[in-house]
C-alpha cells in the first residue's frame, strides 16, 4: 500500500533526475576505456612487460635463484627462509601467489587479444598480433605448468568458471606445442602479408617478425626439450626447431626498455629495495675452477663484508646488507631474457649431445653470447673479449660441462630455467650440479622444493587446488616428495 | 489578565512575583538559588526558606532559575506565590528526540532504542576527536581508534559489520544534513606510510550541543540506502534559554601528552646476533652482556689499549670516536616528546520568541609526543533560525574548518621498531643520524632500510591538509489549518564541499627510496543534497496521527589526483619540480541518489504506539534495471505503566515499556562497466614502482583485474529489534535493555578470485552476515542531594557478529594485512578474524618439534577472533556543592588482534620477557616430528625463542583491557558580575590494565575494517593530563 504510494508520488513529480539513461551518464567512467573497445596492439605492450618482468624476473625467478643456489637468500626475511629451506616461506601458497596471480592476469589479456584478432573481434586478420599473443600465451603458461605443474588450462580465464579445473601437465605440453605451430602459421602469413599492425606497441621486437618467428621456434625447442625424458625422440626435433629460430636469424628475446632512473629491471628494483639476494658459494666454485672471468662480476663485497656466502650460512641469511652480489644486480638498464641467445645455444648443445652428436659448435657460441650479454649487463664491455680465451681453455666439451657452463651462464636472470635443467637432469638420473645447501636435506628429509607451491588465491577460492595443494600439517608438503610431471612425477 | 490588575494596583509597570525554590527529590528548600527576569541579568538569590521576591517590568514574561548542579529552569511568570521544582542536571532526560530527517518524537513514542548524549557528556578536554569523546558512553557503538596520535583516524561500527569489506561507518547527519565522514583515502592493506585521517575530524566536537544515536534500521530506515550502518545525528549548539542579550561563552583547555605505556626493553645485553659477540650492524639484540662489551674479542678494548671501551663503527661513521665506554640510554624516553593539545571555543548565541542564533570560532592544535607531527584545526560556524511569522521560518547552518595534520609512519615504513629496538647501549638521540656533511646519508645502528627516526623527523613529512565547507539553508511553511492538525512543508538545500591535500615527502637517503620521491595527492569533493518535506500532523481524542512525504537528492562529485615525481636531482627540496621521474594520475567521479520517502505514526492515550516507514531509492552506482530499491520499516511500543491496573500494582515504577521493530535496508555496490587499465609493477617487494607506462615512449592497456557483475543487486538487511525500557523509584533508576538481530544477505563485496580465473576479484552479491546484539544500560543516581550526589551509569555491549558463509569455494577474504599475517573476514568466524601462520601441533595440541625448535604451518590458518566478547563503559560521576569530578571507564572483554611489534622485539630479543632466553640450552616441551616422541633434542635457547617467535601465532595477543578513559574535576566559581564561571582539570587515559604485554591495545594500523586488530610498528596511544576553564557571560 505504502509502497505503491510512493511510487506513484514518483510518478506524479515526473523527477527526470534518476531515469536509468541519466543514471547511466553519471556512472560513465570517464578514465577508463570500456573492455571492447581497446585495439588489440595496445594489449601486445602490456603482454610483454608482465610476461617478461613478473613471470620471468620476477620473484619465482628469484625464489628459483636461491633453490639452484645461484643465488644466496638474505637479509634476515622470506629469502632467508628460502635460502634455510623453510617450509614456511618454501612450502606455503602465499609465497608464490603474486606472480601466480600476474601470470594469469596477463594469459586473460593474452587471451582477450587473442579473441580480438580471430573472427568476429574488432582486429580479425591481424595475424601479427595474434601471432605474438600465441607466442606470449606459450611463455606464461610455460612457466606456470613448468613450475607448478598440473594446473588450470582448458577452463582457466573464463569467467563463467569459477573455479576451474586442473588439467594434467601432459594435455598442457601437447596444448603448448600446438599453439607454436599456431604462432608459427600466423606469424609466416602476417610476414608474407607484411603485416605492420604492432609498430612500436611491439616493445620487444619492434614488429619485426622474422624475430618473432625465430621466438615461437626456440621456444617450441625449449618445450621440447623439457619432454624429453617423457619423450627421448623429442631430442631430435629440439635441433630442428632450435635451428630453424637461428635460420630465421632469431638474436635472442631480450626486453631491453629498461634505463636505470624511470625503468628498472625487476632484479635490480628488488634488489635496491630488499638487498635479500647474494653471491653464492656454489657458483663462485664452478667459476673459481675454470679461472672464469666473469667471477668478478659475479661476487663483489659490499661495505666490507665477504663477496659471498656458502649455502645454507645462517649467521649471513640472518644479517642484512652484508654478503657481496653480482654487478649486474645495481644496474637497473640491464634487459631481461624470455630466451636469450645463449640459451638457445645451450639448448641445441644438450639436445645433440644427449644424441651423441658433436655440440662443441653450439656449445661454443653459447659461452661466447653468455659474455656479451653479461658484459653489456654489467656495462663492462672488455668482458667480452676475453671469451675466446676462456673457451679455449675448456678442454672436454661433455654434457656436464654444457650443463655447469650453461648453470653458470644462466646466473644473469634465467634462474627459472636452470631450475628446469636441474630437475630435467634429476629425471634422467643424472646430477650434473653439485649443490651444497646442507639445508637441502633436514635428518634425511628432502627439503629441497622439487617444484612451487600453487598461487594462494587458488588454494583458499578454487577447491580444485585447494585438495592438490593438501590441508592442515600436510598443506604443501607434496612439494617435496612429488616432481612435477615431465620431471619424473604424477601430476 | 491578573498581570494587567496587578500593574495597575501597583499604578506602575511593575509587578511583584514571589515563589519558592525546591529540590525535585525531597521537596527541601534549595537557599541561594538565582532567579533572574528573563531580559534583564539582575536577579535575585532565595533565602533560607527557599524564597525569593521580585519586582519586575510587566512585559517580563519568564523567569530563569538556576542553582549549581541542578539543571537551570525557565518558568512562565505567575502573579500566585511559584513553587519550582529543581532537577539534577544528571537526571535530566530530555523527552523530545530528534530522529530520522529531523522529526521530533516523543521519547516514549519510539519503538526501536536511540541514544542521545548531551554537550556535558562528552568528554572532549584533551582531545580533537569526536570519536574520542564519545568513546565509553554508547551501547552497541564500537569505537576503535587507530592511535593517540593528532587527526588519527577511527572506525566508528555500530551494531557489528554489514558488509565484509565496504563501509561499515555510520553516516552523519550535522543540523539536518549528511556530511561526509568516511577518510578521503582507505590505507588499504595498511602496511605502509601513514595513517590518514577520517572526514569526522572536521567536526570539532566542542560545537555540539547533542547527539543523537540512531542504532537499528528501523530507526534509520528514512534515510535509506546511506544509513545501513546507523545515524549519528548531531545538533551544533545553539541558544539555549530565552534572553534579551547574547550569551557569551569562552572556554579553553590545554593538556599535555605522554606516551600511555611506554616500552621498557630490556638493558642487560647488547647488539648482537649471539651471545658470543658483539655486531655492530645487526638489527637485534642477542649480543653479549653489555657489561662484557671491553672483552669482546673482536670489538673489545680491553685487548686493544682501550681498557675498558668498546669501538661502534657507526660512531665512528658518525664522525665521533668509535671508542666509547658501556652506558644505558633511554632510547625510547628521549625520542617521545610531551605532546600539546590546546581547544580554545568563542561562542555568542541568543534565542528570543522570534529568533536564534550562533556564531563560533574554534582553534585546536596538536603537537604530537612524536617530533614533527602535529595537528592545527580552524572553524567558524554560524546559524541562524528565524520565525518569520507563525507561518514561515527560515534558517541556515554554516561550517567551515581548516585541519592540518602531520603524522607519522607504521609498519614497513614505520620508525617505532627503530626506537624500541635501538640497542640500549646505542645512543640514538646523541649519535648524528647522518654522516658529517651529507645529509643524505644516514647513520643508524642497524641497515637503513628502516629510517633513523631522528633523520626522518627532519627530513620526511606526511601531510594533509582540508579545507572543507559544509552547511544548509531551509525554508518551512505551516499554514494554519485547525487547532487539531499542523501541515508543514520545508524545503531544505545544502552543500559539503572540501578540498584535501596530502602529500609525502621522502628525502634522497630515505631507507625505502634512496633516490628521494614526493607524492602529492588530493581529493575534491562536492556534495549536494535536497531534502523536500510535507508532514502532517492530527489529534483526534485518544489518538495521534502524523504523516510525512519527501524527496531527497543527494549528489556526489569528486576529482582525485596523484603526482608523484621521484629520483630528486638534490638534497634539500622535496618538490615536484626537483623529481626526474613522474607518474600523474587524475580521476573524476560521479553519483547520485534519488529517495522518494514517507512514513506514518498513530499513537493512543500516550500508551500504544505504531510507525511505519517506507522509502524507494534510486542510486547511479548500479547495473542498469537493477538500481532501485524500497525499504520498509515498521516499529511499535507499548508504555505498560500508562496502565492503571500497572500503575497502581507497582507505583515504584515510573516507566515501563515495550518496544519491538522491523526493517530492511539495502546497500549498493560501486559497479562499472568492465574496463582496461594501464597497469604499473610496484607491489609487492619493490618498495617504489620500477616500471611504470609509458614506456619506451608507449603506452598500453590491460583488463582491469576487478570483474563487475553485470548482474549485481543490492545487498539487503533485515534487522529485528526488542527492547525493554524500565525507570523505577522516580525515575532514579533507570534500565534499558535491547536485543538486535541482522541478516545480511546478497552482500556486495569484491570476491577474490581464483587467480587462474584472470581477474583478482569479482565485485558480485555472495555470501551472508548474522549478528546478534545484546545491549544494555543502567543508570544509577545513587545519591540525591541538593549538596552532593552521586551518580553511575553502566553500558554494556555484547555483538556476536559472524560471518555465516562467503562465496563458493571462498572461506576467506583479506581486509588488510602482509601477505601473512592478515586480518580476514571467515565464513563460520565472528567477523574480523586475524589469519596466518600457525604452529604446527600434534592432534592434541602439543607443539610439534622440528630439531628440537617449533616451527609454523606451511599455510595461513584462522588465529582467533578479532571482536571483543563484550565491551562495558562505566560513567561515575559525583558532585559536593561546587566540585563536580567525573569519570569514564571501558573494560572490554576478549578479543584478540596481532601485535607485530611484541612478536619481533621478542624476535630480537629487545623485550624484557627475552632476558631469561639469552644464554644456556633446553630442551623444549613438544613431540619431536621425525620420531613422534617427546623431543629431547637440546637447543640453544635463544634459537628457541627465535624459532618461537618466527611463527605469527606467537604475536596474537588477548586485547581484554581496562582503562580509566577520563577523569574530569571541574570547580564552578560563585557567579560575580554576571559572569559564571568553572575550572577544570583532566586527565585521560591514566590508568591502564590490559593483557597485551608492554603496549596499550589501542594503537594499530588502518584506518579501515581492519582497524583496532593489526599492530606492526604503530604510532603509540597516549596519557594527557590538563585544564581549562569556561566563562560565559
Amino acid at each position: 500500500m505504502l509502497k505503491k504510494f510512493i511510487y506513484t508520488a514518483c510518478m506524479a513529480l515526473a523527477l527526470v533526475s534518476c531515469t536509468e539513461d541519466i543514471m547511466d551518464e553519471i556512472n560513465r567512467d570517464e578514465s577508463n576505456p570500456p573492455a571492447e573497445a581497446v585495439p588489440s596492439k595496445f594489449m601486445v605492450t602490456d603482454a610483454i612487460t608482465s610476461t617478461a618482468f613478473a613471470t620471468w624476473g620476477g620473484s619465482y625467478a628469484w625464489y628459483a635463484g636461491v633453490y639452484t643456489e645461484q643465488y644466496f637468500g638474505t637479509g634476515n626475511n622470506q629469502f632467508m627462509k628460502a635460502e634455510m629451506r623453510q617450509r614456511t616461506e618454501t612450502a606455503s601458497s602465499t609465497t608464490y601467489n603474486n606472480e601466480w596471480n600476474s601470470t594469469y592476469a596477463n594469459l586473460n589479456n593474452i587471451k582477450q587479444m587473442i579473441e580480438k584478432c580471430s573472427e568476429g573481434g574488432i582486429d580479425v586478420g591481424a595475424y601479427d598480433l595474434r601471432g605474438m599473443a600465441e607466442v606470449l600465451w606459450v611463455l606464461n603458461f610455460e612457466a606456470l605448468t613448468d613450475l607448478h605443474g598440473d594446473i588450470p588450462y582448458s577452463e582457466a580465464m573464463n569467467v563463467a568458471v569459477s573455479q576451474p579445473k586442473l588439467d594434467s601437465q601432459e594435455n598442457i605440453y601437447k596444448d603448448l606445442l600446438a599453439k607454436t605451430d599456431d604462432a608459427i602459421a600466423d606469424l609466416t602469413k602476417a610476414k608474407d602479408a607484411k603485416l605492420k599492425n604492432a609498430g612500436a606497441q611491439d616493445i620487444l621486437f619492434g614488429g619485426n617478425l622474422d624475430q618473432w618467428l625465430g621466438l615461437a621456434h626456440a621456444v617450441k625447442a625449449r618445450l621440447l626439450l623439457n619432454t624429453s625424458f617423457r619423450n627421448p625422440a623429442a631430442l631430435a626435433q629440439v635441433v630442428t626447431e632450435g635451428e630453424a629460430a637461428l635460420a630465421a636469424g632469431f638474436n635472442g628475446a631480450e626486453l631491453t626498455v629498461f634505463n636505470g632512473v624511470s625503468a628498472d629491471n625487476p632484479w635490480t628494483a628488488f634488489n635496491w629495495s630488499r638487498q635479500y639476494l647474494g653471491a653464492s658459494k656454489t657458483v663462485v666454485d664452478y667459476m673459481d675452477t675454470r679461472k672464469d672471468p666473469r667471477l668478478d662480476l659475479y661476487a663483489v663485497p659490499f661495505y666490507g663484508g665477504p663477496a659471498y656466502a656458502a649455502p645454507g650460512d645462517d649467521e649471513l641469511a640472518t644479517s642484512t646488507t652484508t654478503v657481496g652480489y653480482p654487478v649486474w644486480l645495481d644496474n637497473g638498464a640491464a634487459s631481461v631474457h624470455l630466451l636469450g641467445l645463449s640459451e638457445l645455444h645451450f639448448i641445441i648443445a644438450e639436445a645433440k649431445s644427449r644424441q651423441g652428436q658433436d655440440a662443441k659448435e653450439n656449445f661454443e657460441a653459447a659461452v661466447k653470447a653468455s659474455f656479451d650479454d653479461i658484459a653489456a649487463a654489467c656495462e663492462e664491455p672488455d668482458l667480452a673479449s676475453t671469451a675466446d680465451d676462456y673457451i679455449a681453455s675448456i678442454a672436454n666439451v661433455d654434457l656436464t660441462e654444457i650443463m655447469v657452463q650453461k648453470y653458470i651462464s644462466m646466473t644473469r636472470g634465467q634462474t627459472i630455467q636452470t631450475y628446469n635443467d636441474i630437475r630435467r637432469c634429476r629425471a634422467f638420473g643424472e646430477e650434473h650440479i653439485k649443490l651444497q645447501n646442507p639445508n637441502n636435506t633436514s635428518a634425511g628429509v628432502n627439503q629441497w622444493p622439487y617444484r612451487f607451491a600453487y598461487g594462494n588465491s587458488d588454494v583458499i577460492s578454487n577447491p580444485n587446488v585447494a585438495k592438490a595443494f593438501g590441508s592442515g600439517n600436510d598443506a604443501g608438503n607434496y612439494i617435496f616428495t612429488e616432481p612435477v610431471w615431465i620431471f619424473g612425477g604424477s601430476r | 489578565m491578573a498581570i494587567i490588575t496587578c500593574a495597575s494596583m501597583w499604578g506602575q509597570n511593575s509587578i511583584k512575583v514571589t515563589g519558592t525554590v525546591v529540590f525535585a527529590e525531597d521537596n527541601e528548600p534549595l537557599i541561594g538559588a538565582s532567579v533572574t527576569p528573563v531580559g534583564t541579568s539582575h536577579g535575585v538569590t532565595t533565602d533560607l526558606d527557599g524564597k525569593f521576591s521580585i519586582n519586575i517590568a510587566a512585559n517580563i514574561k519568564q523567569l530563569t532559575i538556576s542553582y549549581v548542579g541542578m539543571a537551570t529552569q525557565q518558568v512562565d511568570v505567575s502573579t500566585s506565590p511559584m513553587l519550582i521544582k529543581m532537577h539534577s542536571q544528571g537526571t535530566e532526560l530530555s523527552e523530545v528526540v530528534v530522529t530520522a530527517l529531523g522529526m521530533k518524537r516523543d521519547r516514549k513514542a519510539l519503538g526501536y532504542a536511540v541514544q542521545d548524549l548531551n554537550a556535558e557528556d562528552l568528554n572532549t578536554d584533551g582531545t580533537t576527536s569526536l570519536a574520542s569523546a564519545m568513546q565509553g558512553k554508547v551501547t552497541g557503538v564500537d569505537i576503535r581508534p587507530s592511535s593517540g596520535a593528532p587527526g588519527a583516524s577511527s572506525q566508528i561500527v555500530i551494531r557489528g559489520a554489514r558488509s565484509f569489506t565496504g563501509n561499515n561507518a555510520p553516516l552523519y547527519v550535522v543540523d539536518g544534513m549528511p556530511v561526509e565522514s568516511s577518510p578521503d583515502f582507505s590505507t588499504g592493506a595498511s602496511v605502509t606510510d601513514a595513517n590518514i585521517a577520517d572526514r569526522s575530524i572536521d567536526i570539532n566536537p566542542e560545537d555540539i550541543e547533542s547527539i543523537n544515536v540512531l542504532k537499528g534500521q528501523a530507526a534509520s530506515a528514512l534515510y535509506g540506502i546511506r544509513a545501513s550502518n546507523g545515524v549519528i545525528v548531531i545538533t551544533t549548539k545553539r541558544g539555549k534559554l530565552n534572553a534579551t542579550k547574547p550569551t557569551v561563552t569562552l572556554s579553553t583547555n590545554i593538556s599535555g601528552e605522554v606516551v600511555s605505556r611506554k616500552f621498557e626493553r630490556q638493558t642487560i645485553y647488547a647488539q648482537g646476533n649471539s651471545v658470543a659477540a658483539y655486531s655492530p650492524t645487526t638489527s637485534m639484540s642477542w649480543g653479549p652482556k653489555i657489561v662484557d662489551l671491553p672483552n669482546d674479542a673482536t670489538y673489545g678494548g680491553n685487548s686493544q689499549g682501550h681498557a675498558g671501551m668498546y669501538y661502534n663503527s657507526k660512531r665512528a661513521a658518525a664522525g665521533l670516536d668509535g671508542w666509547t665506554t658501556p652506558e644505558i640510554y633511554d632510547n625510547v624516553g628521549d625520542f617521545f616528546q610531551t605532546g600539546v593539545t590546546e581547544n580554545t571555543n568563542l561562542g555568542i548565541a541568543q534565542r528570543t520568541d522570534r529568533a536564534n542564533y550562533s556564531f563560533g570560532i574554534s582553534n585546536s592544535y596538536q603537537k604530537g609526543i612524536i617530533p614533527s607531527t602535529g595537528m592545527n584545526r580552524w572553524g567558524v560556524r554560524g546559524l541562524v533560525d528565524w520565525n518569520i511569522s507563525p507561518e514561515w521560518k527560515t534558517g541556515f547552518s554554516s561550517n567551515y574548518s581548516s585541519t592540518k595534520i602531520t603524522s607519522a609512519p607504521g609498519a614497513n615504513s614505520g620508525i617505532m621498531n627503530v626506537v624500541y629496538s635501538a640497542p640500549a647501549e646505542y645512543d640514538l638521540k646523541g649519535i648524528p643520524f647522518n654522516a658529517p656533511n651529507q645529509p643524505t646519508k644516514q647513520i643508524l645502528f642497524r641497515a637503513t632500510n628502516f629510517n633513523n627516526p631522528y633523520w626522518w623527523a627532519k627530513n620526511n613529512e606526511y601531510g594533509q591538509h582540508t579545507d572543507r565547507f559544509f552547511g544548509n539553508s531551509y525554508v518551512e511553511y505551516s499554514p494554519n489549518i485547525g487547532e487539531d492538525y499542523s501541515l508543514t512543508f520545508r524545503e531544505q538545500a545544502g552543500l559539503d564541499s572540501y578540498t584535501s591535500n596530502y602529500t609525502t615527502i621522502k628525502e634522497i637517503g630515505s631507507g625505502d627510496e634512496a633516490n628521494g620521491s614526493i607524492e602529492n595527492y588530493g581529493m575534491q569533493r562536492r556534495v549536494f543534497n535536497n531534502l523536500l518535506t510535507a508532514t502532517f500532523n492530527a489529534h483526534w481524542g485518544d489518538f495521534d496521527f502524523d504523516a510525512m512525504l519527501g524527496n531527497e537528492v543527494n549528489n556526489d562529485n569528486q576529482r582525485i589526483w596523484d603526482y608523484y615525481g621521484r629520483n630528486l636531482n638534490f638534497y634539500g627540496m622535496p618538490t615536484i619540480g626537483n623529481a626526474t621521474t613522474f607518474i600523474s594520475s587524475e580521476y573524476n567521479r560521479s553519483e547520485r541518489n534519488v529517495g522518494f520517502f514517507g512514513s506514518m505514526g498513530l499513537s493512543w492515550r500516550s500508551m500504544l504506539f505504531l510507525s511505519v516507514t517506507g522509502r524507494n531509492d534510486y542510486v547511479s552506482t548500479m547495473p542498469r534495471n537493477n538500481r532501485s530499491f524500497f525499504y520498509p520499516s515498521v516499529s511499535t511500543g507499548f508504555v505498560f505503566t500508562e496502565i492503571p491496573a500497572v500503575r497502581q500494582a507497582m507505583p515504584w515504577m515510573s516507566f515501563g515499556k515495550l518496544r519491538a521493530s522491523y526493517a530492511q535496508v539495502g546497500q549498493a555496490g560501486n559497479y562499472y562497466k568492465n574496463y582496461y587499465y594501464t597497469p604499473s609493477y610496484g607491489s609487492g617487494f619493490y618498495s617504489y614502482t620500477p616500471v611504470s607506462y609509458p614506456l619506451a615512449g608507449v603506452s598500453t592497456f590491460a583488463p582491469y583485474y576487478v570483474y563487475y557483475d553485470p548482474k549485481l543487486r543490492p545487498q539487503n538487511t533485515e534487522n529485528f529489534e526488542l527492547g525493554l525500557d524500565l525507570n523505577f523509584l522516580n525515575n532514579r533508576v533507570r534500565f534499558e535493555y535491547t536485543l538486535a538481530y541482522q541478516n545480511i544477505t546478497d552482500q556486495i563485496f569484491p570476491v577474490p578470485t581464483a587467480g587462474s580465473m584472470g581477474y583478482t576479484e569479482m565485485l558480485t552479491n555472495a555470501g551472508q552476515m548474522r549478528t546478534w546484539s545484546n545491549e544494555a544500560s543502567l543508570n544509577l543516581g545513587i545519591i540525591r542531594h541538593r549538596d552532593y550526589e552521586v551518580d553511575l551509569g553502566v553500558n554494556f555491549t555484547a555483538v556476536d557478529n559472524r560471518v555465516v558463509s562467503l562465496a563458493p569455494g571462498v572461506e576467506s577474504i583479506m581486509l588488510g594485512g602482509f601477505v601473512e599475517p592478515q586480518v580476514r573476514a571467515q565464513a563460520g568466524n565472528t567477523y574480523p578474524n586475524i589469519y596466518g601462520v600457525a604452529f604446527k601441533r600434534t592432534a592434541d595440541g602439543q607443539l610439534l618439534l622440528s630439531n628440537g625448535l617449533p616451527q609454523g604451518t606451511s599455510d595461513s590458518q584462522d588465529l582467533g577472533n578479532a571482536s571483543p566478547d563484550f565491551v562495558t563503559g562505566f560513567n561515575l560521576n559525583g558532585r559536593y556543592k561546587r566540585l563536580a569530578v567525573s569519570s569514564t571507564w571501558s573494560y572490554q572483554h576478549g578479543g584478540k588482534m596481532y601485535h607485530g611489534t611484541n612478536m619481533v622485539l621478542n624476535y630480537f630479543g629487545v623485550t624484557k620477557e627475552s632476558i631469561p632466553y639469552h644464554e644456556g640450552t633446553m630442551v623444549a616441551e613438544g613431540i619431536d616430528e621425525a620420531t613422534g616422541q617427546p623431543n629431547t633434542v637440546e637447543v640453544s635457547r635463544q634459537d628457541y625463542y627465535q624459532s618461537y617467535y618466527d611463527v605469527t601465532e606467537a604475536g596474537i595477543y588477548d586485547t581484554s583491557f581496562l582503562k580509566l578513559r577520563d577523569l574530569t574535576l571541574t570547580y564552578t566559581l560563585p557567579k560575580f558580575a554576571d559572569m559564571e564561571l568553572s575550572i577544570f582539570g583532566f586527565a585521560r587515559n591514566v590508568y591502564i590494565w590490559s593483557k597485551l604485554p608492554n603496549f596499550d591495545p589501542e594503537s594499530s594500523q588502518g584506518n579501515n575494517n581492519m582497524g583496532g586488530y593489526f599492530e606492526r610498528f604503530s604510532v603509540p596511544n597516549t596519557s594527557s593530563y590538563g585544564g581549562g576553564l569556561k566563562a560565559t557571560f
